[in-house]
């Protein structure tokens, strides 16, 4: 309950940043990723999807648990893997609460006490504000081809439509928690349809579903991103993008504490 | 011959040679006391681990929301998401007549932040003055207090204290997801911090009272996670968690009870391995005493040679010999048991009413989550000393047997011709 519990004050926040760095990816995603053509390359594209340049940018995040739902608005800027902030603008309740990722850190601004806390590393496998992201989602700055092999295990159609499917297994050395991730991508549109998480013993986690695929500041993206744990059925988060910039003028000094705050 | 007339024969045999009697007796008596007391001590330890691991916190019996564990949801509360009537619960809880106090509670993951600090721990909501009654965790308080009720106070553990570099009078943010969803977080001043040795405790807890942890967690009044109980006989916790779980169903409240046994199951093992580690006393005890009294029987014997000739040349038979040399060994083992009994029971009484202070020696510890305290603690071990009784005769028989054998098939002729 303790680790669950401590740091739920981050998820929300991973959860947006997750969410818009899958948005801001998009970026010459769509002409170099049309050129991949190895399952390295083709997750290496997708990969960086989920991360990004700098960006700004709204979310609604929508969190389903069995015991409460709640929906966020939130503003969020990131740059490059480093950086991100993401500020909630509504319910009042929460409005004003931030939290700001830089390199390996990540702060929590308590709007109602004015206060800022440092969030210690141990609780990064932990979710944030209740969601069923985690901080790690959001912190973690290795990428999918350096830390997994990857084979296709599917190449065909599905749904009406053409995709790959890919088996990324860990390697010896590296540094992750998941036994194995598999990837569904269009080929098409070169986007993610969902990655499906499974633990060292091969129980299926949870699975991300990417959707509504948009053009956002000039680039396609998952307009839509939904966590769903397999543990708790019928919980989910879900993050929606309103708005996008990408190539936003955003330096690493953007990122302080003092913005943190809400300070400018 | 009258039986009365052994039991004699068997005495003034002793009498014999009472310098020999005196020693054997002596070493059987001081087995005896080694065996009592050290069984005395084993269970003066497992009491105290007992103590102390259900003591310092827990209490010896818990009553949960039917669903909260093993997950420890902060959604379920005894009585359901309503809640409950927690005076009536207390009371329920308390009526059980080997229930001496209770206490409410409620918890809540949380993080501790100075701001550039943060720790993360249980945040333990309590009502200090019930709290004192059932766990010693306020006795702990090694700075400052505890915390008050309405007043947003903490009381941090020692190792969390150091971590967060505050102390009393510092002002901490406490973040916990509520109930309802939304993050709970206030500024909380430290009203003391605790030590007790135990590192999990001390790195990773954190109190406040109760109503302001309910407040914080978005909890109203009548939801309580857990009512602790203190039941001075430990081991009558189960039949208690039994009879309390019965009343409280019979009040149509869906609870789970446990006794200090279900949660602390180690505990339990490790009295169990004392208890037989007891038996294994006895017999190595005994066992090694059995080869001296069986010494002195022989000796004894022998300097009877011609006594034993004697009375098989009168028609005595073996049996009467064998029965003398038997009663003799019973009544070294009574004389034993008598020197062993006043020996040993002043030591008991005097060492559990004033059990020595170890501390110059070795400061305290912890022992299945528990800290022991640096005292060579005593408690009775009634059966023992009964036992242990009867194994001193049993080792007095066994060790007669060879010597009676010997004795009974003493040659009466040879004997008193003295080949």
């Amino acid at each position: 309950m303790r680790t669950r519990a401590v740091v739920r004050a981050s998820a929300l926040i991973t959860a947006a940043t997750l969410a818009l760095g899958s948005t801001h990816a998009a970026r010459a995603q769509v002409s170099t990723c049309r050129r991949a053509e190895t399952p390295r390359d083709i997750i290496d594209c997708v990969d960086r999807i989920m991360r990004g340049e700098s960006s700004r940018g709204t979310a609604s995040m929508e969190v389903l648990t069995e015991n409460w739902s709640r929906s966020f608005e939130m503003q969020v800027w990131s740059l490059g893997t480093e950086y991100s902030l993401v500020r909630i603008l509504s319910p009042r309740k929460d409005a004003g609460t931030a939290t700001l990722k830089a390199g390996n850190e990540i702060w929590n601004y308590l709007p109602r006490v004015d206060r800022t806390i440092k969030i210690p590393s141990s609780l990064m496998g932990a979710s944030w504000m209740g969601s069923h992201f985690t901080n790690d989602d959001w912190v973690k700055e290795s990428r999918l081809i350096e830390d997994y092999d990857i084979e296709t295990s599917f190449e065909g159609e599905r749904d009406g439509a053409r995709v790959w499917e890919f088996d990324l297994m860990p390697r010896p050395e590296a540094p992750v928690i998941w036994g194995r991730i598999v990837y569904r991508i269009r080929r098409d549109e070169m986007m993610p349809v969902w990655a499906r998480y499974y633990d060292e013993d091969g129980e299926l986690v949870r699975t991300l579903l990417f959707d509504d695929y948009r053009r956002m500041g000039g680039r396609l993206v998952p307009a839509s991103m939904r966590v769903e744990p397999m543990d708790k059925p019928g919980e989910y988060t879900q993050v929606r993008y309103d708005d996008l910039e990408f190539d936003m003028d955003l330096e690493e000094d953007f990122f302080s504490l003092r913005r943190l705050r809400g300070g400018r | 011959m009258k039986a009365g007339h052994v039991w004699r024969i068997g005495w003034r045999n002793l009498g014999r040679n009472r310098r020999r009697t005196l020693i054997t007796a002596l070493g059987l008596a001081l087995g005896y006391t080694a065996v009592v007391v050290m069984a005395g001590l084993s269970r003066g330890l497992v009491s105290e681990m007992i103590d102390n691991g259900t003591g310092m916190v827990t209490g010896q019996l818990q009553v949960y929301g039917a669903g909260y564990l093993p997950d420890r949801s902060i959604y379920e509360t005894i009585g359901g998401r309503g809640g409950t009537d927690v005076g009536a619960l207390l009371a329920e809880v308390a009526a059980d007549p080997r229930v001496v106090a209770v206490a409410p509670r409620v918890f809540a993951g949380g993080l501790v932040s100075t701001g550039a600090a943060t720790t993360s721990g249980v945040l333990m909501g309590i009502d200090p003055a019930r709290e004192a009654e059932v766990s010693r965790l306020l006795t702990f308080i090694r700075s400052g207090r505890a915390p008050e009720p309405g007043r947003y106070e903490i009381l941090i553990g020692a190792e969390m204290a150091r971590q967060l570099d505050a102390g009393p009078g510092d002002t901490v943010v406490v973040v916990a997801p509520a109930a309802d969803g939304s993050l709970g977080n206030d500024l909380f001043v430290v009203s003391g911090v605790f030590s007790t040795t135990v590192t999990e405790l001390d790195l990773a807890t954190a109190v406040a009272t109760i109503d302001v942890i309910q407040e914080l967690v978005a909890l109203p009044t009548g939801r309580i996670h857990e009512v602790a109980a203190r039941i001075d006989d430990p081991w009558l916790a189960p039949e208690a968690a039994d009879a309390v779980a019965s009343d409280l169903a019979a009040a149509g409240l869906e609870a789970r009870v446990r006794p200090w046994t279900e949660f602390r199951p180690e505990m339990v093992d490790y009295a169990r391995m004392a208890s037989s580690m007891e038996w294994l006393l006895i017999v190595f005890v005994f066992g090694m005493a059995i080869w001296g009294v069986a010494n002195t029987m022989l000796m004894a014997t022998f300097e009877r040679q011609k006594e034993f000739a004697v009375l098989l040349a009168l028609g005595g038979g073996p049996g009467f010999i064998v029965r003398s040399v038997y009663t003799e060994a019973l009544v070294l083992a009574a004389v034993s048991l008598a020197a062993g009994v006043v020996l040993t029971l002043p030591v008991l009484a005097w060492w559990s009413a004033a059990p020595p202070d170890m501390s110059f020696l070795y400061g305290g510890f912890t022992m299945a989550g528990g800290l022991m305290r640096p005292i060579l603690r005593v408690e009775w071990p009634t059966a023992m000393i009964f036992l242990t009784g009867g194994a001193m005769f049993v080792t007095a028989l066994v060790a007669a047997v060879y010597p009676a054998i010997r004795g009974a098939r003493v040659p009466p002729a040879d004997t008193l011709a003295g080949r």
